[in-house]
Formats: C-alpha cells, structure tokens, sequence
C-alpha cells in the first residue's frame, strides 16, 4: 500500500526550525570593536552578552498598539529597549535578521501543571494533587522539573511563559484530584514561570501568581470534553453517567456545607491575621495562615475554578465577604454570569475552546463561542489549556474562537497581554513594549494558526533552543538507513 | 439541528435500506482542494443522484438544481475518521476476556448518538467505529457514514469491508488486573496477560486456534464438494472472526504504540500468514517505519497528542510525516468525539510539522483513510464517479479559522450551518412548551388531590 | 370427623388431609386459601385418572385438565377440581352449609349467572343488558337473551359491567419477591425464598470466561414450577381487575420460560393454564451489574450480549443435528453432550426480546430475523415514534407495552437541563398503545411492576387519554395478550367454552372512579379487600417477605 504521491522532500519545516536565521555579526569595523570592547570592559551588565540584540526586518505585533512594518526592536540584557521602525543598531551589538518574519510577544498559558506532571497517567510523575482540604502553605514553583520534556515540546510552539497550578483544574470545581476522593479546597500557590531556566529560580516570574481554590459544585453532568477512549483503559462499559443516588436537596445540602466550610476557614485566617498585627503574646507562626495572609490583604488574588453558573455566583459572593480578589478559571454558562463578573470586574481565564457542549440540546459550538460571549459581556479572560498535553497548542484556542465571532485581535491579547494583566506581571511581560522583557517569538506567519512555523523563541533575550526531545527523535529516526 | 428536525426531513429516507437518490445540487465558484489528479483549483461540483457527476472550472447546471454559491468559499472530500468510538450502545468494550471477538460494533449502532451531528458538523461523513482497546484482539469493527436521522442500518456505509480490533501494550494488559487498577476488577479476578510478552502470546494462542478451526472447516467443505456427507464443525463466533481474518475478509486494525509491539504483530502476521490493514495510534510508528511500509500496512495516528501514558511518552508531532516518507499511507484519527470534530486543523499541523503540502496534509484525513479503509473508489476525494460526500468550509479548511458551512453524504444535504443557527430558537421554544405543559398538569393534579404517583 | 367427612365425601377425596396445611387454617370463612375444600390434598400425585388418586366420587384428583367436559373430570358436582372455597365475607356460601358440617367449606356452586349486566365480550359487540353463565369453570353461555339455569346462583349485574378477566402479559406475579426483584445475576427466585436478591447472586461462581460457560442462563427453569400461589401480589392483582398473567422468570440473559396462570390457586398446579409460552431474554444484568466486563465475567457489553445469543442459537441448529445424527446411528459416533441450556432454549416456542428506543426495536428486529424465531418486544416505551411502527410493520412481531410511564425525576437539580429527548419520551409514552394501534401493530399492556389496582388504572387511563379507545385499552388487556401467547382459543373474551375468567366493575374499567367488585377465576368468585381498589395508602412493597402459607 505504497503511497501514490512521492513523499516531498523531508523537512523544509525541519529546515526552518534548524533556522537559516543565524545571527550575523555586524561587519567588523575598528571602531565598532573598540566601542564593543569599552562597553564590556564598563558596563554592568557584561555578564550576558547573549541576551542582548538588535533584531531587524520584522513585522513586529506589539499588541498593545498596531503592527509595525520593517521594524526593529533593541534588546540589552534581557529587556526590550527600544521598538521601532526606523531604529539604528548600535555598534557592537549582535544584530539578527528576521528577514520580515513576523515578532510578537510570547504566548502566556494561563493554565497548566507544566514541570509539575510528566506522564500524567502514571501517579509518580505527578506533583499536582496533595493530600490535604486546605494547603495554602503549597508552592506549585518548587516543584517544577526544569528538565521536564513537555517544556520544551511547548516552548517551540511560542509559548514563553505560563501559570503552573499545584492541582488540577478540569471540569471545574469540586476539588479533589485525579483519582483523590477527597475534597480538596485549597491547593496551594500557583506560579507563573518562564519555560525556560536552570533551575525554578531561574524559571520563577511569580512565586505566588495565584491560591488556587476548588470551589464545591453540584455534580450534574460531567464536564466538558469527550474523553478518549484510550486515555482511559478502565472505561469498560462505554459512560457509566456518574451522578450517584443522592437528590438535589441532599447535594445542595452538602454544598452548602462546603461553601460554609470555606468561609469557616477564611474567618480563622482572618483571626490569625488579627493575632498577627497585635503581637499577642504567645503567638505562634502558622505556615498556612501565613500562607494567606496575601490573600487577605489583596495581594493574592484567588485562582476560583467554578464551572457553572450556581458555583460561579456563589464564589462571586464569597469574595465579596470576604473581601478578596479573585479570577475565575474555566467558567461555563457565560450568558448567565457574565454580567456579574463584569460588574465586579472579575476576569476569567477560559478553558479549551474546543471542547464538547455541556448538554445534549445545547448548541454544537457552545464552546467555541465561549470566548465571543465573554468579550461581549465586557468581562475581561486570557486563556488556559489546563492540559500540559495541549499547551502547545493554546495559540489555536485562541484563533478557533475568532472563527466563531471574537475578533482576531482579542484572541491574541488573550493569549498575550491580558493574561499578564490579570497575574499582575503586565509591567514586565504579555506585549512588546519598552521597558518589559523580550519575551519574543519569530515566525512565518499567524502564530496561532496551525501551519505557521516558529522560527525563534526569545525568554527574556535568550534565544532559547528550538529542540526538544520530540525534534530529537525526529532527527534521529528520520536518519535511519 | 436536532433530531426533530432533520429526523423529520430524513424519516421516509431513512427506512429505505438502500440510500436514497441524493438532491442535485451545484457548488459553484469554490475553491476546490479535490485531493485528485486535478489538485487545487477554483471551479465547481455538479452532484446529482448521490455521486458526484463533474468536477471543473465549470460545469453543467441541470434545470433543477440548487445552486450554492460557494465564491471564496473552499470545498474538500468529506473527512473521515480512521478511529472512533461513537454511536454505539451498550459499552464499546467487551472487556471480560482478552479476546472477544466474537462481538460486533454493528449489533449496537446507536443512529440517534448526538456526537454524530456534532462529527458532521465537523466536516466528517464517514468513520471507522471500533471496538475499544481493553483486549488483545477485540470486537468486530464497521464503518459508518454520518448520515444523521436514518436508522441504524441506514448509517452503515455498505461495501466497506469489515474489520476487527486488536490492541496492544498498556491497554489491554491493563485491563482487568488489580495491578493496573482495572476498574472492579478484584485480586481473584486478575486477567491474562499482564505483560506485552503475554500480549503476544495471546494472539498467538487465538491464532493457532483459528488455523486449526479454519483446517476443519475447509475440510469440510472439501469434502462436501465432493460429494460427502459429512457434519460440518461447529461454528464459533470468535474463531469465525479469526478465520474471516486469515481469509483476508475482515481487516485488523491494530492500535498499538511502542515500535517493539509494532514489529512484533507484524512478526505474527506474517507467521500466520495475513496483513495488518492498520496500525492504529502507533506512536512510535515512525521508528519501526520501514517495517510497516513493508508489511503493506497503513498507519493511523494522532497529530500531536503524548506524554498521558508511558507508552505514549516518545510521541512526535513528526510521526505521520516520516512514516509517509518511508512509504507508508497515513491518516489521522481522533479516537475522540471532540477531536473528531477538528480533523481538519490536525490535518493543518501536518505542513507545520514536517512540511508535508497543503494536499498531503488534507489527505491524512480524506484520501488516505478511505485508501486504508478499501473505500478509495467510493470515497476520499471529490472526482466524478464517486459519492458526493463533500464539506464546504468558509474559509482555508486547514485553518483553525474556518468553519464547516455545509456537508453532503450521497447527494444528502445532512448538515447546514445556518439552518442549524436558526434552528435553535424553536428548539427552545419546543423545549419550553414541553415544560410547562408538564408543569401545568402536574399541578392541576396536584390540585384533584390525586395526591401524585408514589414512588414505585 | 371422619364419618363426617365421608358424608361429604362426594366433596373431598378419602385421603384428603384435614388442615394439613397452614396451621391458622380456620373453618370455613376464615382464611380462605388455608383449606384444600374440595380438592384432593397436596399429598396426591398429580395423577390424572391415576387409580391411586380415584376418588370414590369417580372424580380424578385435581391435576385435571380444566375439563371441558371431560369424563375424567366431571364431577357429580359438575364443579372443576381446584375451585377454591370463598373464604371471605361470602354471604351467599353461608347458606350452603352443608348438615351438621358447619366446619367444612361451603360446597361451591355448580353454575353461576350474572344477569342484567352489561357485558363486554371483546370479542364481539357490547351486549348492553345480557346474562352470562358459567360452569365447571368455563363459560356455558352469553348474551343477551339467555336462560338462567335453575341451579344458578344469580349474580344481580344491574349496574354492573362484565369483561373478560384481565390478563397481563408480561408479569413476575406468582414468581414471589425473590424473582420479582431485578437483583444481580443469579437463578431465578428460589421455592419459597425470601432471601434478598443480593444474596441470590453468584459470588462463589467464577466468572464466566466466554459463551461456553452459559453465563446468566436458566433457559429451563420454567415459571409453572416456581409458582408461589401465596404470593401477596396475586390479590393486589386481582383487586385490579387481573384473573391471570404470562409470568416469566426475569433473571439473567436466557431466564427461562414463562407460563400463563390464574391468579388464584391453592397450588401451582391449579393456577397453571399454559407451562410454557416462551422464553424471556435480556440483554443487561439487570441492576447494578457494572459496565462491559471487568469482575462481572462475560458478557459485559451489549454486544457482548448479543454475540452470546447468537452463539447459542448457533450451538442449538449444531446440537439438533448432532442429536439427529446420533439417533439414527449411535454406533461408532461420539455421543453429543447433554446441554440442558440448549434443551431450555429448543423446548421454547417463542422468544421475548427487550426494546424500549425505536433504535432497540429497530435492533431486536433485525437480531429476530437473523435468529429465525418468533419474537415478542417488550419495553416499547418510544412505541409512539414512527419509526418504531415502521419498522414493525409487515414483521409480525408482537410487542407488549410496558405501563410504567417515564416520570419525572424528583429532586432534580434545577439548573439541570433536561433534554428534549427526554421531555418528549415523557409527553408522548402513554401515547404508544394508540400509535401501535393506529399502525396495525398487535399489542398488548403489562403492568411492569405496578401492583397497585390504583396505580394500574391511572397508567391504563394515561394511555386512553392520550388516545388509546377504551375498548382498545380493554383488548390490550385481554384477547391481545391472550393472542400473542397463543392461548386465544381458552381465554381473553367473553365467549362460550372459555375459561371463565371475569372481572366485574361498577363503572367503565379504568375510569378513575370505577371500583372493581368482584373478579372470577375459572367460575369461582373472588371479591377484593374493602381499600384495595380504593388507593391505598402507603403502598405495601412487594420487599416485604410474603407470608408462605405452607
């Protein structure tokens, strides 16, 4: 069954990502060795000669205001200088061609266990899910595996940076881990991090990003998404419905239980905080309650994932009493919340965008048109894959939700600028703007659409290496006899 | 559109066992990704008694015909699914013994499964349905057209030959033992096999038997042809399916992952003498890639999924690519009712991943699994003769920014973007009328003190 | 007592035993079931004309074909054998009190007619204002100019509707609680067990390994040998109007066959009208049987199910020939392995087959046709939609159409969406029967686990307000059922020489507010509890252990 067509060539997509763009220096001039040599006999920041640039001929998208054709963007140390079309390079520094491939910042996720889960199938490679209803004292951020391979899977596609929350966040609400009976209410911290560093410090863009809060549900239906059979060997029997025997009082009942549970454990964080400012005497350091006491004091926001609209509402409620700032992770039912969230300016962060409807009746392209109803709503969301799996492919999230009605610029500021917005890291990252890091991605064309080429990923100026361990095998295989 | 609706439009067609004659219809001015001799180009499509009659820059308009202006609009073979597991009743697994097959997907055809609307909306208008992963050599497989509101066996795709499931690797030793966690399965209830050494063996073992079943039976037959009078053996469903195999009758589609479980089917196939028609998932396909385009056997895979189980950890994004650079025909499958719905932009990622043509990328999903499924002269591309199973998208289809507008299976318009959107309201307002008309008569027989139905 | 009893000899046989039975056996008027009048003792063999049961009155013990007129079984009385006494509050019985035996059963009628009634034959016209009359258990005549023999006792019916007994067609009354419940794989309800069905289920059993190990399969249990005549349901059924039923073994994938019975009998052997009628298949395991395989064993799936019958009916055409082949010459062959599954499955006439979506119709259908067997749906809850009648049109399968309504869920969460799937199902159910009928389809109701006369009634009105005629709804409940399990020759109608099985109403059947008076049972009367057909409070769960009265 030989394939009627010859196979092309191999890797003209190979070819690109192996990028004939190769920094250049700049033609040897005297001068420019001299000026070259003072500035790194004077400056501070000689350390780094790599992460300082001057990238040219691009079509730089800076997102937060329009595209700049034939652009240059200037880079020292890691930060973006200067951004520009009619830039000059100044002498001595490394120049790089993008031949009028398009720049723009790097993609966030804002929704991911990555360097936290390797296989996630197999329990000893998973670091998200701790025993425990309230583990605030948790931090996502040290548990990071530099060397994780989905890194660098994900980091090829554009992506530069993304929270990583210590449990997981899928079909929303209820706590409770994979294979967890347990509720699990507080996860602990979630981190935003570079994917890209020696170590998690290295890595660390945010040490506490968010406190991630399983807000309860009432099990109706499960989530969203159709489960591949594969995935789960254990599905004998084709959808066994979960939704046990119990009624709705009786599940309303235990909901509200946990709602109360919650609120017990906010008052009790409240009093320590209380004990705190007052040197009791006696008083006694609490890792947890310290673990709070940004929340308390607005610092934190709370990362709430409450999918549908009774859980939504009630979490809206919770912050208000207690007076805390929160962000909604994949929230359903946006015709029926949105105009809360927008009044209370709660963002969001959405969930996959392709992803089955809730109910049989409801429309076949609910998910897609999530992100259009939030925009319309005026309720301000980045998105998250919430997948380590699918965080490659967070940009066609993005883009899929343009072809069902939000504009094209939105997508990406969602992917970008509003995620770094709503983690509070927009002084240093989500556009290309002077003074934030250059966090850049080079590519052919669209970066979220599926067949564009990534020809350069910048973390923080570093031209990070396009290989992983995906590109490996395919380099070596593609070479056997 | 629900199953009201359209159910109502289809339901004279649907009991006709064989298809109705489809509409005539003329896609004009589209963009047309034909996946034939005649490549890309913009022109139009005639349809008319369910085949495809013309394909050109121009073609006849019958006196008659509905006439859909297709300008900038783009138009490819209706995508199949190499992988699936929808529209199916009762369990897509018969996971109590490691080899079933005795069982047959086409006994539990489910037509009125939402996800096939969803599938069509999708752009898919055929898939193969298989039985789930949980054995080593499973259930008896079909392959359905989407042809939402006709029954069951209105759905079969007729002439496609049938095939059966065997799954390899972590799957089906999973199943079943305490140590894998099966679900329920309690430390008395462990199954064979545990390991993929004892994968093989159990095919191997299903095999031997079926030779020796098929021995008996062509015995028999000799004989009888000679006019002997003879008792046939007995007929058993499960060495029947094994036999039908070895007979070249029924095609094996063979999920699997890793390169040494690969190597090793191939290995009892040839023993045993019969091919494998797919190696299904086959993850690691691209580095056992010349000894599958060797055995002749196609490769059907995901276009970037890994890293959710160990086997699955030396995935690449690559692996379509280079199995079809050393000759093997590819496809890619969703395994998933969401993903069936995207094949088109998994399709898309092949020219990003290894450079494959814009048509070489749209093949994974239209020519290639029809060639794998011996469907080619029916279906997989759009040239005349063949069906009219045909997707018109908005916009370029390999991008995530198009959307299926319209899709035909036999000349059957089955899905229409708009009429769905505009459906919607009165489906709402059905539902509600529904509601409170129970509600009404609820309450008024609360008010008779009918005291309401205790509870049974 | 002795003398006494042989005074009355002509009534009972010589070794009958006196209260052997129930020790609360009272006199006549007390519990009426606790006595054997007038029929020989359980001690008997069911011999029939078997000398060692002759009775000095000539009578043969009560294993008699329910005589039609058959020497063997006339009595001097001209009463049939197993007539039970009428134990209740019978006002008339106490004036048949026999001289100086005010300790024995009233003798029971030899004929009875009930005039002036309203009698609903349903095989023929209504007959506004007739007289119908039975004896020896059948009907001896009807209509509307008949004579009222001089020994009848006269039944006034001004007022009164006759029809014939109701029949349902698909029942686990008699089978007792332990069949009743839909437990987990297991045989079919024990003698007299009121062991909880959990029990019943196979831990000790390994599971099954492949269709040769004939997983949930009791293809020969028969219905007629499980009878528990003291199966409480029996008088709820009869308060409801019901005279018999076509009760099945349930359990398990080939659960046996079923068997037509009337619903009131001392004994087994009383009740049983038909032994077997068919042979019930399903093809889950039924409750809490997880999904496709795992601990379970095989099969697991649907398909799994069907593979397994299939199978089997492969093995059966295979056995039938080896069996042929080694009659005709044993010699030299090996001899073909008993397999009483297979036996069960080739003794059974006919097969009853699960279908509730039109999908499952449409399937159970085409799986008939490729079994060859005459096949019976049951379930047929989506009946009303289209494509389940037009599918079953020209394929001469009978349906029986389950009572039991979809309701709506209680305690819903009321942010949950409920299809419109399932809105329609519940709007549209009861109005199957009128859609079957419309299409042409032979159909017939069973009560699927409603015990309630009340509870019954308003499921039947249901269907009748959603436009099932009346006298539909009465045939569905008769002659339909009686058709389809063959037995239309004896019963279902209203018509001379049948068995005379009726059920008497002050009222239309099925109007809320009719009352049931009286029903009666091969010729014998039967009147219900004073609050049975009057909704009942508190329903009694059939979970209860039924009081075995021996």
């Amino acid at each position: 069954m030989k394939k009627g067509t010859g196979a092309r060539g191999q890797g003209s997509g190979m070819r690109k990502q192996e990028s004939e763009v190769r920094s250049q220096k700049s033609e040897s001039r005297t001068a420019g060795w001299i000026a070259l040599g003072l500035l790194i006999a004077t400056s501070a920041f000689a350390a780094d000669a790599g992460n300082t640039f001057f990238l040219k001929n691009a079509d730089v998208y800076p997102v937060t205001g329009p595209m700049i054709k034939g652009a240059s963007i200037l880079v020292q140390d890691g930060k973006i200088v200067d951004v520009g079309a009619k830039l000059v390079a100044p002498k001595g520094v490394n120049v790089i061609d993008a031949h009028g491939s398009r720049v723009y910042p790097g993609l966030i996720d804002s929704g991911t266990e990555l360097g936290l889960s390797e296989i996630s199938a197999e329990r000893v490679s998973v670091d998200t899910s701790e025993l425990g209803e309230f583990m605030p004292q948790l931090r996502a951020l040290i548990a990071i595996n530099p060397e994780s391979e989905h890194l660098g899977v994900v980091r090829v596609n554009g992506i530069t940076s993304a929270i990583s929350y210590p449990a997981p966040v899928r079909g929303g609400g209820g706590g409770g881990g994979r294979g967890g009976g347990a509720t699990q209410y507080i996860s602990g911290q979630a981190a935003m991090i570079h994917l890209s560093g020696w170590t998690w410090e290295d890595m660390e863009v945010a040490r506490s990003a968010a406190m991630q809060l399983n807000f309860p549900a009432i099990r109706g239906r499960g989530g969203r998404g159709g489960g591949n059979a594969d995935f789960n060997p254990d599905e004998f029997g084709g959808g066994a419905a979960g939704g046990g025997a119990t009624t709705f009082a009786e599940q309303k009942r235990q909901y509200d239980q946990q709602i109360a549970k919650i609120n017990e454990f906010f008052d009790a964080a409240r009093q320590y905080q209380k004990e705190r400012m007052s040197n009791v005497p006696g008083f006694k350091k609490d890792l947890k309650m310290e673990a709070m006491m940004p929340v308390l004091e607005g610092k934190m926001p709370l990362a709430v994932s409450a999918s549908r609209a009774r859980s939504i509402h009630d979490a809206v409620l919770f912050a208000d009493k207690q007076h805390v700032k929160i962000v909604i992770l994949e929230p359903h039912d946006m015709d029926k919340v949105g105009a809360e969230l927008k009044a209370k300016n709660i963002p969001v962060i959405l969930g996959r965008t392709e992803a089955l409807p809730d109910a049989e009746d409801a429309a076949y392209d609910e998910g897609e048109t999530g992100p259009a109803e939030a925009y319309k709503a005026g309720v301000k969301f980045a998105f998250g894959t919430f997948d380590n799996e699918f965080s490659r492919n967070i940009g066609l999230q993005a883009s899929r939700a343009s072809a069902f009605g939000l504009p094209p610029e939105e997508a990406l500021k969602a992917v970008t600028i509003n995620a770094a917005q709503i983690w509070g890291t927009a002084d240093k990252m989500g556009s290309i703007e002077k003074g934030k890091w250059a966090d850049l991605i080079i590519c052919d064309g669209d970066p979220l659409d599926t067949m564009t080429h990534i020809e350069r990923v910048f973390i923080k100026g570093n031209d990070t290496e396009m290989m992983n361990k995906q590109i490996r095998l395919y380099r070596k295989y593609l070479e056997r006899p | 559109m629900r199953k009201t609706f359209l159910a109502a439009i289809f339901a004279a067609a649907a009991l006709v066992g064989t298809q109705a004659r489809g509409e005539t219809f003329v896609i004009k001015n589209a963009t047309i990704m034909s996946e034939g001799p005649k490549g890309t180009f913009k022109g139009s499509v005639l349809v008319r008694d369910g085949k495809i009659a013309e394909v050109g820059d121009k073609v006849m308009e019958p006196a008659g015909a509905t006439i859909i202006d297709a300008n900038n609009q783009f138009v490819i073979p209706g995508i199949i699914d190499c992988h699936s597991h929808i529209a199916g009743d009762g369990g897509i697994n018969e996971g109590s013994v490691s080899v079933s097959s005795m069982v047959d997907i086409k006994d539990i055809i489910n037509p009125e499964d939402i996800a096939i609307y969803r599938a069509l909306a999708g752009g898919v208008t055929a898939a193969n349905i298989l039985h789930g992963s949980a054995n080593s050599i499973g259930g008896k497989t079909i392959v359905l057209k989407m042809r939402w509101g006709k029954d069951a066996q209105g759905m079969i795709f007729e002439g496609a030959k049938p095939g059966i499931k065997f799954a390899l690797g972590e799957n089906p030793k999973r199943a079943g033992n305490a140590q894998g966690g099966g679900r329920g399965a309690a430390p008395t209830n462990l199954r064979y096999p545990a390991t993929r050494m004892g994968v093989e063996d159990t095919i191997r073992e299903a095999f031997t038997e079926a030779v020796a079943y098929k021995a008996e039976w062509d015995k028999y037959e000799a004989a009888q042809k000679t006019g002997q009078r003879v008792l046939p053996p007995r007929k058993d469903l499960k060495l029947e399916a094994l036999k039908e195999v070895l007979e070249g009758k029924r095609y094996v589609h063979a999920h699997c992952y890793r390169s040494d479980e690969i190597l090793m089917l191939i290995r009892i196939a040839d023993d045993y003498g019969f091919k494998i028609r797919t190696f299904q998932h086959v993850l690691e396909g691209y580095k056992v890639a010349k000894e599958i385009a060797a055995h002749g056997a196609g490769g059907s895979t995901f276009s970037d999924w890994w890293a959710y189980k160990v086997e699955a950890f030396d995935a690449i994004p690559y692996n379509a690519f280079i199995m079809q650079k050393y000759g093997v025909v590819v496809s890619l499958n969703s395994d998933d009712a969401e993903l069936m719905r995207r094949l088109n932009t998994e399709a898309g990622k092949m020219v990003k991943y290894g450079g494959m043509t814009r048509e070489e990328a749209l093949a994974t999903v239209t020519k290639n699994p029809a060639i794998q499924l011996g469907v080619q002269d029916r279906v997989g591309t759009i040239e005349a003769g063949k069906d009219a199973d045909i997707v018109i998208y908005d916009k370029d289809p390999l991008s995530e920014y198009a959307k299926v507008l319209k899709v035909l299976i036999d000349g059957n318009k089955y899905f229409d973007r708009d009429t769905d959107v505009s459906g919607r309201a009165a489906q709402d307002a059905e539902k509600k009328k529904l509601e409170e008309k129970e509600k009404t008569e609820a309450d008024s027989q609360k008010k008779q003190g009918a005291g309401g139905r205790r509870p049974q | 007592m002795k003398n006494l009893a042989r005074l009355t000899s002509h009534r009972r046989s010589e070794n009958a035993l006196p209260y052997g039975r129930a020790s609360n056996a009272l006199p006549y008027g007390g519990a009426s079931n606790a006595l054997p009048y007038g029929r020989a003792s359980n001690a008997l063999p069911y011999g029939r004309g078997s000398e060692e049961s002759a009775r000095p009155d000539g009578r043969a013990s009560n294993a008699l074909p329910y005589g039609r007129g058959s020497e063997e079984s006339a009595r001097p009385d001209g009463r049939a054998s197993n007539a039970l006494p009428y134990g209740r509050a019978s006002i008339w019985m106490a004036t048949l009190v026999l001289c100086g035996a005010p300790a024995f059963a009233q003798p029971e009628p030899t004929s009875i007619a009930i005039r002036n009634a309203k009698i609903v034959t349903v095989s023929g016209a209504t007959i506004a204002k007739g007289t119908v009359v039975m004896r020896n258990g059948l009907i001896e005549a009807v209509g509307d100019n008949v004579a009222v023999p001089a020994d009848a006792l006269i039944v006034e019916g001004d007022g009164l509707t006759v029809y014939p007994g109701l029949v349902d067609g698909l029942s686990t009354w008699g089978m007792g609680t332990a069949a009743a419940a839909t437990g987990g794989g297991g045989r079919g309800g024990g003698r007299g067990a009121a062991a909880p069905a959990g029990a019943a289920a196979t831990p000790a059993a390994p599971p099954s390994r492949g269709p040769e190990d004939r997983p949930s399969t009791t293809s020969w249990l028969k219905a007629a040998d499980e009878i528990q005549p003291g199966d409480r349901r029996i008088e709820l059924a009869r308060s409801a109007g019901f005279t018999s039923a076509v009760v099945f073994p349930t359990r398990g994938i080939f659960a046996g066959q079923g068997s037509v019975i009337n619903l009131a009998g001392e004994k087994a052997a009383d009740m049983v009208l038909v032994p077997s009628v068919g042979q019930y298949i399903s093809v889950s395991r039924g409750g809490g049987g997880g999904g496709g395989g795992g601990g379970a064993g095989f099969p697991g799936s649907l398909m799994g199910y069907i593979a397994y019958i299939r199978q089997i009916y492969l093995d059966v055409d295979y056995y039938k020939m080896l069996k042929a082949e080694y009659e005709k010459n044993p010699r030299g062959m090996r001899r073909p392995e008993y397999d009483r599954a297979l036996e069960g499955v080739m003794e059974s006439k006919r097969i009853l087959l699960p279908a509730n979506r039109w999908v499952e119709v449409e399937r159970m259908l085409n799986f008939s046709a490729e079994l060859k067997q005459p096949t019976i749906l049951y379930g047929m809850r989506e009946g009303f939609d289209s494509r389940s009648t037009d599918h079953l049109k020209g394929k001469n399968t009978p349906v029986l159409v389950s009572l039991r309504w979809p309701e709506a869920q209680r305690d819903r969460d009321p942010d949950d969406e409920e299809t419109l799937r399932t809105l329609e199902l519940r709007a549209k159910a009861a109005s199957s029967p009128a859609a079957l009928k419309k299409a042409g389809i032979p159909f017939a109701l069973y009560t699927d686990g409603l015990d309630q006369a009340r509870d019954i009634q308003r499921a039947v009105k249901k269907a009748m307000d959603s436009g099932l005629a009346r006298e539909d709804a009465v045939r569905a409940l008769t002659l339909s059922p009686a058709e389809i399990f063959g037995v239309a020759d004896r019963l279902g109608s209203i018509e001379k020489g049948k068995i005379a099985n009726l059920v008497v109403t002050r009222g239309d059947l099925f109007e809320d507010r009719t009352r049931v008076e009286m029903v009666f049972i091969d010729g014998k009367k039967h009147t219900p509890a004073p609050d049975a057909t009057g909704g009942r409070g508190g329903a009694a769960t059939p979970e209860t252990p039924q009081g075995m009265r021996r």
